[in-house]
């Protein structure tokens, strides 16, 4: 897997903790990294709705706010 | 004792009653100089020691020198450095006045950045606090404990800022918000996030 490690770009709060996704990364995988936690991954789903329709559908270069 | 020493010895003598007694009317105008110093440092010293610490110690040296000069019964020379070193004193509450307004000026404008800028941080470290708080394994190195701690004293001393500020305190309101932003950076360091500005996490 290779993934971008957290940054606070993209967001309105300068805070907030994004990640890029890269290619093989699943809102499992994120999950997994962020909270040690895959079953997690709706968490990340839902605050990401705005550019989401799908948890199984993430496309490289998207920025997902990591709650 | 011939008639000319006679008259020497008098004149000696009158002469060094007139310095006496010239000695003596000095010494009663320096010791109200060196008062009126103290007066004009006491006045100003507490605000003075906070904003212009370096020129409160270097008007009570020279004070202390005066005083030594007293001492030493240099009556002459006191009172000719008496009304500079008064000045000097003098000087020290506006200047400490001004310092004051300096520091309360960046004050005012640190508050309004913190005050907005802080709750976005504790929100964001409460967040990520809450998240972890439902994971069944934290991700190694995250120190969930410490961050909740760190949070919670955060969100506390938060309260303590703008209770400050409200009341028209803004050097207690900037303090309490620096405390704020150490212990919510600490807690967002303990959960491995990345901080505007910041190094990235590692792992």
């Amino acid at each position: 897997m290779d993934t971008k490690d957290q940054s606070t770009a993209g967001a309105a709060n300068p805070y907030a903790q994004t990640h890029e996704v890269q290619k093989g990364d699943t809102l499992g995988k994120i999950a997994q990294k962020y909270y040690g936690d895959a079953s997690l991954y709706m968490q990340i789903f839902e605050a990401n709705k705005s550019q989401l329709k799908d948890p199984n559908k993430i496309f490289p270069g998207q920025k997902l706010v990591i709650p | 004792m011939t008639m000319r020493n006679f008259k020497l010895a008098g004149l000696v003598t009158v002469t060094a009653a007139l310095l006496l007694a010239a000695c003596a009317s000095q010494m009663e105008p320096a010791q109200t100089a060196i008062a009126g110093i103290e007066s004009a440092v006491s006045t100003a010293s507490a605000d003075a020691g906070k904003y212009v610490p370096d020129q409160l110690s270097a008007v009570q040296a020279k004070l202390n020198d005066l005083k030594a000069a007293f001492d030493k019964k240099d009556y002459k020379s006191v009172l000719a450095n008496a009304p500079a070193l008064l000045s000097d004193a003098q000087g020290l509450l506006g200047a400490a006045a001004l310092k004051k307004e300096e520091v309360m000026k960046a004050m005012s404008v640190e508050w309004t950045s913190m005050a907005a800028s802080l709750p976005q941080l504790v929100s964001a470290v409460k967040s990520r606090v809450d998240m972890l708080s439902k994971s069944h394994h934290a991700p190694a190195g995250v120190d969930l404990v410490a961050a909740k701690t760190g949070l919670a004293d955060a969100t506390a001393m938060w309260g303590k800022a703008q209770a400050a500020f409200s009341s028209g305190n803004v050097e207690e309101a900037v303090t309490a918000a620096r405390e704020v932003k150490t212990k919510a950076e600490a807690a967002a360091t303990a959960l491995k996030m990345k901080l505007p500005g910041a190094a990235p996490a590692a792992g």
